[in-house]
C-alpha cells in the first residue's frame, strides 16, 4: 500500500489511544497526514473554518470518532457535523470508535446517517488495513 | 336463554333466582326460579323495577336497594345487600342479593345479573344481629357512614365518623363546613367527588387526607354513592370514611424504602458502568499496544513502545485510585454522623488551602447563623466544601477575583448549604447532565479535574441527601445542598 490516502482524522480524548493509531498508520503506510483533536468542539471548529475556504487537501477522507469525550462528546458533534458535511463536495467516511460496548451506543451509532461503522475498542491492525484499504480502491 | 354451558351449571350450584338486566328494550327480565321461590306465578306479576319497589320488596330495604341497583345499572359498582321479599303467603322471605362479582372468575358475563339467594332464617333475629354486627365492624374497622340529603339540605353522621373525625356528638355536620374536614391540599380533591357524585352520580372512592376537630391530620378512605328517589334522581350521598392511616403510614414508609433501594441500585449500577468502561478504556489500550510490540520488528522501535506500558500502567492506577474512593464513600455511609459545626469545617478547609484563597484573592463570606450545625459525617462535610470552593476558584471569572458566598439555613423543615460563587458559570444548556458526571479525562489529569464533583455527589446521595446545580454563563454558579 503506498500512502494513497492523504488525511485521516482522529478525534478522541485518550492521548495513548492516539498514541498508538498514529504509530499503526505510520508503521502500515495506511495514509500521508493524521489530524487529531481532543473532543468534538475542536474539531467541529476546524471543519467550520475550514468552510469558510475550502482546501480539498485540509478535508480528511476518514474520521475516527471517539464518543465519551468532554466539553462536546461524539453524539454532539455527529449532530453538528451532519448539518455541514454536505458542502465539503467529498465523501468523508466516518467510523465512531469507542470503548462502550452498550448496546443502546450500538444501535444508535449505526442508526445515524453518516456513520459508515462501529468499531469497539480495541481496534486491530487488521480492522485499520482493511478499513483503509476500502476507501483507496473507491 | 344463558346459551353459556358452563353458565348454566353455575346457575344450577347457585340454586338461585336472578334478575337479567337488559338494555334493549330497558328492563329486567326475572328467572323462573325467582317466582318459585317467592311462590308466584310468571306473567302474574309485572317483572320490572318500579312494580318491585313498589309491592314486593320490604319498605326499609326499597332506598337503599334502589340506590344500589340503579348504581349497578348505571355505574356498573356491584354490590351485596339483604332484603326481604314479599311472598305469596304475605310473608317476608330474606335474600341477600350479589351481582356479577359473585360469579366465579371464568366467566366473564356481558350482561348483568342480580343474584337472590334464599337466607332460611328469621327475618327478625337477623335484624338484631346485623344492627350488631354493623356497629362492631364499624368500631373495629374505624369505619364511619354518613349521609347526605339535598332535599332537607341535611348531612347525618353515625356515631363511628364522630369518633373518627373527633367531633363532639352535639355537633352538626353541614356542607357548609365539609371544607374543614379536609387538608388544605385535598379539599379540591374533596369538592371534585361530591360535585361529580352529586350532578352526575358517578361514585367515589378515594384516599385522602382528612383533619379532625382538634386539627390532627389522618388518611382517610372515602366511598361515597348517589341516592336515587322514585324518580331515579339524585336526591343524596351516602358513603363511609375510614381512617386508613396507619396503614397508609406504613405504605409511605415501604415507598421510603423502595425509593431508597432504587436509588442504591441505580448508584450501584452506575459504578458498575463506570468501572466497566474506565477499565476497559485502559485495556483496549493494552491489547493494541501489544498488537503493535509483535507487528514491529525494529528492536529499537519496540524498546519505545514499552514505556507507553508504563504509561498505561500508571493511568490504570489512577483510575482504580479514583474507584476505589467511590467505594469507600458508598462503604462509609454506615460511619457514625456526628455535631459538626460548619464554621468549624470551613475553617480547617480555608486553612488547608490558604495559599491558594490568598494567591487568587479570593473572599469567602460566611453565614451560618440560621443552622450551626448538623449531624453529618465530618469528612464529608470538608470534602464537600473543599471541592465546591477549589472549584469555584479554579473556574473564577477572568475579569473579578473569586467571591465564594456560603450559607446554611432551614427551610420547611429541612436543612440546606448554598454555595455561591461570581465565576465563570456552566452552560446549563450544554452540560446541565454532565456536571456530576465521571468523564473520562480524569485519568490522566494530573489534578483530577472531573471527579471532583462526582465525588461530592456521591458522597451527598450516600447520606440520603440532595445536591443541585444553577449557573449562568459569565454570572457565577450555586451549589445547594439539602442534606
Amino acid at each position: 500500500m503506498g500512502d494513497k490516502i492523504e488525511l485521516a482524522c482522529i478525534i478522541d480524548d485518550d492521548s495513548v489511544y492516539v498514541r498508538l493509531i498514529k504509530r499503526i498508520i505510520k508503521a502500515k503506510h495506511l495514509c500521508k497526514n493524521v489530524l487529531v483533536f481532543e473532543n468534538g468542539k475542536e474539531a467541529l471548529v476546524y471543519f467550520e473554518t475550514i468552510l469558510q475556504n475550502i482546501e480539498e487537501q485540509r478535508i480528511p477522507e476518514i474520521i475516527f470518532l471517539d464518543l465519551n469525550m468532554p466539553m462536546m462528546d461524539g453524539w454532539e458533534f455527529m449532530e453538528e457535523f451532519t448539518k455541514i458535511k454536505n458542502q465539503f463536495n467529498k465523501i468523508i467516511t466516518l467510523y465512531i470508535v469507542s470503548s462502550s460496548i452498550n448496546p443502546a451506543d450500538i444501535n444508535k451509532a449505526k442508526s445515524l446517517n453518516g456513520v459508515t461503522d462501529y468499531l469497539i475498542k480495541p481496534v486491530t491492525i487488521k480492522d485499520l488495513e482493511s478499513i483503509f484499504g476500502a476507501i483507496e480502491n473507491k | 336463554m344463558l346459551k353459556n354451558e358452563l353458565f348454566n351449571n353455575v346457575m344450577q350450584d347457585f340454586n338461585a333466582g336472578y334478575w337479567e338486566l337488559l338494555i334493549n328494550p330497558y328492563g329486567e327480565n326475572w328467572s323462573d326460579l325467582f317466582y318459585e321461590t317467592l311462590g308466584y306465578i310468571k306473567n302474574d306479576k309485572e317483572s320490572n323495577l318500579d312494580y318491585f319497589l313498589e309491592h314486593l320488596i320490604h319498605k326499609d330495604d326499597k332506598d337503599v336497594f334502589r340506590d344500589n341497583f340503579l348504581n349497578y345499572r348505571k355505574n356498573s359498582v356491584n354490590f351485596k345487600q339483604h332484603i326481604k321479599i314479599r311472598t305469596n303467603q304475605d310473608v317476608y322471605q330474606l335474600f341477600r342479593c350479589a351481582t356479577n362479582d359473585t360469579l366465579p372468575v371464568d366467566i366473564k358475563s356481558e350482561t348483568k345479573y342480580v343474584f337472590f339467594f334464599e337466607i332460611k332464617l328469621e327475618p327478625d333475629k337477623t335484624l338484631k344481629k346485623d344492627n350488631f354486627y354493623y356497629k362492631e365492624t364499624a368500631q373495629m374497622t374505624a369505619t364511619g357512614s354518613w349521609y347526605v340529603d339535598f332535599n332537607k339540605k341535611q348531612s347525618y353522621w353515625d356515631f363511628e365518623t364522630y369518633r373518627i373525625l373527633e367531633y363532639p356528638e352535639d355537633y352538626i355536620p353541614s356542607l357548609k363546613d365539609s371544607a374543614n374536614y379536609y387538608a388544605e391540599d385535598y379539599q379540591q380533591l374533596a369538592a371534585e367527588c361530591f360535585f361529580n357524585c352529586a350532578m352526575a352520580g358517578t361514585p367515589f372512592n378515594t384516599e385522602i387526607k382528612m383533619v379532625t376537630a382538634n386539627k390532627r391530620e389522618f388518611w382517610a378512605k372515602a366511598i361515597g354513592k348517589p341516592m336515587y328517589n322514585d324518580n331515579k334522581e339524585i336526591v343524596g350521598i351516602r358513603g363511609v370514611f375510614q381512617d386508613i392511616n396507619e396503614s397508609k403510614k406504613k405504605e409511605e414508609g415501604l415507598q421510603k424504602s423502595v425509593d431508597i433501594i432504587a436509588a442504591q441500585n441505580s448508584r450501584l449500577f452506575n459504578f458498575a458502568h463506570i468501572v466497566s468502561h474506565n477499565l476497559r478504556s485502559h485495556t483496549s489500550n493494552l491489547s493494541l499496544l501489544v498488537q503493535l510490540i509483535e507487528d514491529i520488528d525494529d528492536p529499537k522501535e519496540k524498546e519505545e513502545l514499552i514505556s507507553e506500558v508504563k504509561t498505561i500502567s500508571s493511568n490504570l492506577n489512577t483510575t482504580i485510585e479514583h474507584l476505589n474512593e467511590i467505594v469507600t464513600i458508598q462503604t462509609n455511609n454506615k460511619q457514625e454522623r456526628l455535631p459538626v459545626k460548619f464554621n468549624e469545617a470551613l475553617q480547617l478547609v480555608i486553612n488547608g488551602i490558604s495559599h491558594m484563597i490568598h494567591q487568587s484573592q479570593s473572599q469567602i463570606r460566611a453565614d451560618f447563623s440560621e443552622l450551626e450545625e448538623i449531624r453529618y459525617i465530618p469528612a464529608y462535610l470538608e470534602s464537600i466544601l473543599l471541592n465546591l470552593i477549589t472549584n469555584a476558584i479554579k473556574y473564577k471569572h477572568e475579569n473579578r477575583f473569586p467571591i465564594i458566598t456560603i450559607k446554611s439555613y432551614k427551610e420547611k423543615g429541612n436543612k440546606f448549604l448554598k454555595i455561591m460563587d461570581n465565576g465563570r458559570g456552566i452552560d446549563m444548556a450544554l452540560f446541565k447532565d454532565k456536571i456530576f458526571g465521571m468523564y473520562k479525562t480524569f485519568h490522566y489529569n494530573e489534578d483530577a479535574v472531573g471527579i471532583g464533583l462526582f465525588i461530592t455527589k456521591n458522597q451527598v446521595e450516600s447520606l440520603d441527601g440532595i445536591i443541585t446545580v444553577e449557573s449562568q454563563v459569565g454570572k457565577g454558579t450555586t451549589f445547594i445542598i439539602q442534606f
